[in-house]
């Protein structure tokens, strides 16, 4: 296990891996500062480009990558009033009145150096996690792993709306995904399914062309509809006054930020949770933490613990949603659905392989997550001033040098123009999807899980018939994803009865 | 909104039905993945149809865990610009098929730059010429990646 903890640094720090992480950071760095553009989308923007690495340059490069943006995405949230990513929303409430209070590089020093001990707190809870976690992957055959993936999915449909209509649309969106992962030939009898005479679809559909689709174009459309600079008309300040301050602030609310980044892991762990809900989580956990009603109303106001807490939680969930997708392969958000799309293009299968003959592996995830992260925070608050330009960038100087990223990289999949019209036909299934208010992200998980959970359910048929429904952690499996499904409705009648208590 | 909503729901009871139709002619292993998320599919989205129709109605609010489009330009300006975009994101795959990948490249960030986003000659003659440079060098001369030669192209013999 130590030695191979010690591998997994030395895959990082080889110089070809190392060069990659630099690139993938370099990436992030601009991904995360761009409103318009959101890490997942980066991520699926990158997945052509890892073809020729091997798997620990391809995660160095995705994950210097992903966790970068996760960071960076705080600044806009902070100078703007803009997320510089969806997982950076909760900043904007605390960050963004800092901002106008003359507070700004306290309020960024606070975020960066947070983002930077949330960041370390995941990578350590993902390596103590793996002894943990291998003896319980390897008790699970193919009709527990068939049972994860399937809560994976309900887990991410559950939180994509409020109320049973929102989950109705979830869970449509998830099975619509699924279906759309049955194109091609069958595996296991070779017939074809939905080819519509069409030779393109014998392979069935590229993850990069859908993925690509689905997440950039309805950004870029955002982009273009609004017509602005990106970031909009942010005043000009001097930053670095305040940067230390921020920084010391981390330390004066050390528990804070510790507990919050707990928060982080633990709902990165949860297959389907994400950065949107840890933030928010980590959000309300700060404003709890208040010590009476008094110090509450600071909140929302320009107060540093509000910007501490989601910014520890949103970069300590990256290390908790690698877990179940290293461990199960199932990933805990669309940017890990896309990486795990990453591990089937390396030819690795995650799972028990990756806790025991790809350990080394998994460690180098580890060690990317902290090395990454110390590097880039390290860079922020150098330059602060300059980072700020970026974002004033007119929307419509920056669309044609995205679109052109992104049909090189829906291009690279299979070289031909069939892959371009698959991403225009996705994209515009994800724009009407975004525009009435159906959720992406279960469509991307059933789309990225289909084969698999097809797979295990094969496997689980051929092998025990119908009887592994009533294997015991088959039935725990189901329960819990019966509570998953059924939660968001008692909360919902709970909230309504304490409403009309109330009134 | 609401006629949108309506005919997004048709599309994926369409697409479904079609789904559910084309899985039954298949055998046992072929069909049961398809017909297992197919059938759910049909259901869930004919309840959310019928709530459309007959139901209290529905807020414009966006999925929870997911973008949200701007709001703050007039709804009309907003549809010319959505279809402005997807007719620059049409006429890229069409001058693709034409006249190939290499080409296309300088040629829309010309135009999109110069008649799209209005910017000065200097800037957008720099930006075309970088970018084929960047493109050239990264995807041709490093990666070797082999661009499909454009249907003009191919019809002269080129």
């Amino acid at each position: 296990m130590f030695d191979a903890f010690i591998d997994g640094l030395f895959l990082v720090l080889q110089w070809k891996a190392f060069s990659l992480m630099l690139v993938g950071m370099g990436l992030g760095f601009c991904v995360g500062l761009l409103p318009g553009i959101g890490g997942a989308a980066t991520l699926a923007l990158m997945i052509p480009f890892i073809f020729k690495m091997s798997p620990a340059e391809a995660f160095a490069f995705l994950l210097g990558m992903h966790s970068v943006a996760a960071t960076t995405g705080d600044i806009t949230s902070v100078l703007f009033g803009v997320p510089g990513e969806a997982i950076s929303a909760a900043t904007v409430v605390d960050g963004y009145p800092m901002a106008k209070k003359g507070e700004a590089g306290r309020a960024l020093g606070a975020a960066l150096m947070s983002s930077l001990l949330g960041a370390l707190i995941g990578a350590v809870a993902l390596a103590l996690a793996i002894p943990i976690v291998r003896p319980l992957v390897l008790t699970f055959g193919s009709p527990e792993l068939f049972m994860l993936s399937v809560i994976g999915i309900s887990c991410i449909t559950s939180l994509s709306g409020a109320g049973a209509r929102g989950q109705i649309k979830g869970f449509a969106m998830g099975l619509l995904g699924l279906l759309v992962s049955t194109i091609g030939q069958e595996r296991q009898s070779g017939s074809l399914r939905f080819d519509m005479g069409i030779m393109y679809l014998w392979e069935g559909l590229d993850f990069v062309p859908v993925l690509v689709g689905i997440f950039a174009i309805p950004e870029i459309i955002d982009l273009a509809v609004r017509g602005t600079s990106i970031a909009g008309e942010g005043p000009a300040q001097n930053l670095r006054s305040g940067v230390m301050e921020g920084i010391k602030d981390t330390f004066r609310h050390f528990w804070l930020v510790f507990r919050c980044s707990v928060i982080g892991v633990f709902v990165g762990i949860m297959p389907g949770a994400g950065g949107g809900v840890a933030q928010w989580m980590a959000y309300a956990h700060s404003v709890q933490s208040a010590k009476d009603s008094k110090d509450r109303e600071r909140f929302g106001k320009g107060d540093v613990r509000g910007v501490l807490g989601p910014g520890a939680a949103n970069n300590s969930k990256e290390g908790g949603e690698l877990i179940p997708t290293v461990a199960f392969g199932v990933p805990g958000s669309g940017a890990m659905a896309i990486l795990l799309s990453g591990f089937l293009i390396m030819g690795l299968v995650p799972g028990p392989d990756m806790l025991t003959k790809h350990l080394s592996i998994t460690f180098s995830m580890v060690w990317t997550l902290a090395i990454a992260n110390i590097i880039t925070v390290l860079l922020c608050l150098t330059v602060l001033d300059q980072l700020a330009k970026i974002t004033n960038v007119r929307g419509g100087w920056i669309i044609p040098f995205v679109l052109l990223l992104v049909f090189v990289g829906s291009y690279t999949a299979n070289g031909q123009i069939a892959d371009l019209i698959v991403t225009l036909i996705f994209g515009m299934i994800s724009y009407f999807m975004v525009l009435f208010g159906w959720p992406r992200p279960p469509f991307v998980l059933g789309f990225v899980l289909g084969k698999v959970i097809e797979t295990y359910l094969f496997i689980s048929m051929s092998r025990y018939g119908f009887t592994w429904l009533k294997h015991p952690i088959v039935v725990l499996l189901i329960v819990l994803m019966v509570v998953v499904i059924v939660y968001p409705y008692i909360q919902q009648r709970r909230d309504r009865a304490a409403g009309s208590a109330n009134a | 909104m609401r006629k949108g909503r309506v005919l997004f729901c048709i599309f994926l009871i369409a697409v479904a039905t079609y789904a559910i139709r084309s899985a039954l002619g298949w055998s046992f292993k072929t069909k049961l993945f398809p017909l297992s998320v197919s059938i759910p599919l049909l259901v869930l989205a004919t309840i959310q149809l019928l709530q459309l129709i007959f139901g209290k109605g529905e807020t414009d609010e966006g999925a929870g865990l997911d973008l949200d489009f701007s709001s703050d330009v007039p709804a009309e300006v907003a549809r010319r610009r959505v279809i402005n975009t997807f007719s620059w994101i049409i006429a890229f795959i069409v001058s693709v098929y034409l006249i190939g990948f290499p080409l296309t490249v300088p040629l829309f960030i010309f135009f999109y730059l110069k008649f799209q986003s209005e910017v000065s000659w200097l800037y957008t003659i720099a930006a075309t010429a970088i970018t084929w440079g960047f493109f050239y060098t990264l995807f041709q001369w490093l990666v070797h990646i082999q661009f499909e030669s454009g249907a003009i192209q191919t019809w002269l013999g080129w």
